[in-house]
């Protein structure tokens, strides 16, 4: 009963989260050979996009040797992750349609549409792009290299910091 | 396809805890960077001194291997780092 009433439970502690995920990353990598990733399914789903409708612009070095191109474990990863947590928002009751997602960002930058939704995409672009240059997000190279002691991880969470907290500044200004 | 079913149960519990953690959510992305919610360093170094426990535990065991696929290249890792960092506290995801 304790665990359904857990799984019911629209928010966890972010320390159990964490643990769990933990542990999920160690299970991975004992039962498969690999550590979590987040970003990677999107650069090789972009790939196969771009191939398909442009053999030409699709055939460079990045696509072929960086991240092959074509559906494959990231991108089933990926569709874990959407089927995953929209399960666990249903579960926990707290699933809405909404055109703009946060109270927060409502109450300090208004109800407008199109303003969440250009810094939702633009932000994404960058996001995604940066991901790429570092050769990992959060997931794949902040948790799944840092929990292997890689550098780069730690250097990583350095530079996410570095600007992070100034965009926030900015974004925010007198309400930081 | 039978060989992706690791791959969508490992992202669905991925996806599961991201989820019940908040961390789906704009406003706990963004308030890490404002110094008032600090729950996605709290996820993600519980994570890492999990996984590096676990890990290192596995390896030393000799049960498993650790994935090499994180070279580090200071100006990469850095500049990718910031560019990143300028769309996570923009887009909050």
């Amino acid at each position: 009963m304790r665990v359904i009433k857990l799984l019911r439970k629209s928010e966890w502690s972010p320390y159990l989260g964490g643990a769990l995920l933990g542990l999920l990353a160690v299970l991975s990598l004992a039962f498969t050979g690999r550590l979590l990733s987040g970003s990677g399914g999107f650069e090789t789903l972009g790939g196969s996009i771009v191939q398909a409708v442009s053999p030409a612009a699709g055939d460079n070095i990045y696509w072929k040797f960086v991240m092959p191109a074509g559906i494959g474990w990231s991108v089933f990863v990926l569709l874990g992750i959407f089927v995953g947590a929209l399960v666990a928002a249903l579960a926990g009751r707290t699933f809405k349609w909404r055109a703009v997602s946060d109270d927060q960002w409502i109450r300090i930058f208004g109800p407008a549409r199109w303003k969440r939704w250009l810094v939702l995409f633009v932000g994404a672009i960058l996001l995604e792009y940066g991901a790429g240059i570092a050769g990992g997000c959060t997931s794949g190279l902040a948790i799944s290299g840092g929990l292997q002691l890689a550098p780069s991880a730690f250097l990583f969470i350095m530079g996410m910091f570095m600007s992070g907290i100034p965009t926030a500044m900015i974004f925010y200004r007198g309400r930081y | 396809m039978l060989q992706y079913v690791p791959a969508l149960i490992i992202g669905f519990a991925f996806g599961w805890l991201l989820q019940k953690a908040g961390l789906t959510r704009y406003s706990k992305i963004v308030n890490v960077f404002r110094f008032t919610d600090l729950a996605v360093l709290k996820f993600m170094m519980s994570a890492m001194v999990v996984g590096m426990i676990g890990v290192y535990a596995l390896k030393d065991l000799g049960l498993v291997s650790l994935v090499g696929t994180m070279p580090t290249y200071i100006v990469g890792n850095l500049v990718g780092g910031l560019i990143f960092g300028v769309g996570m506290a923009g887009a909050g995801y």
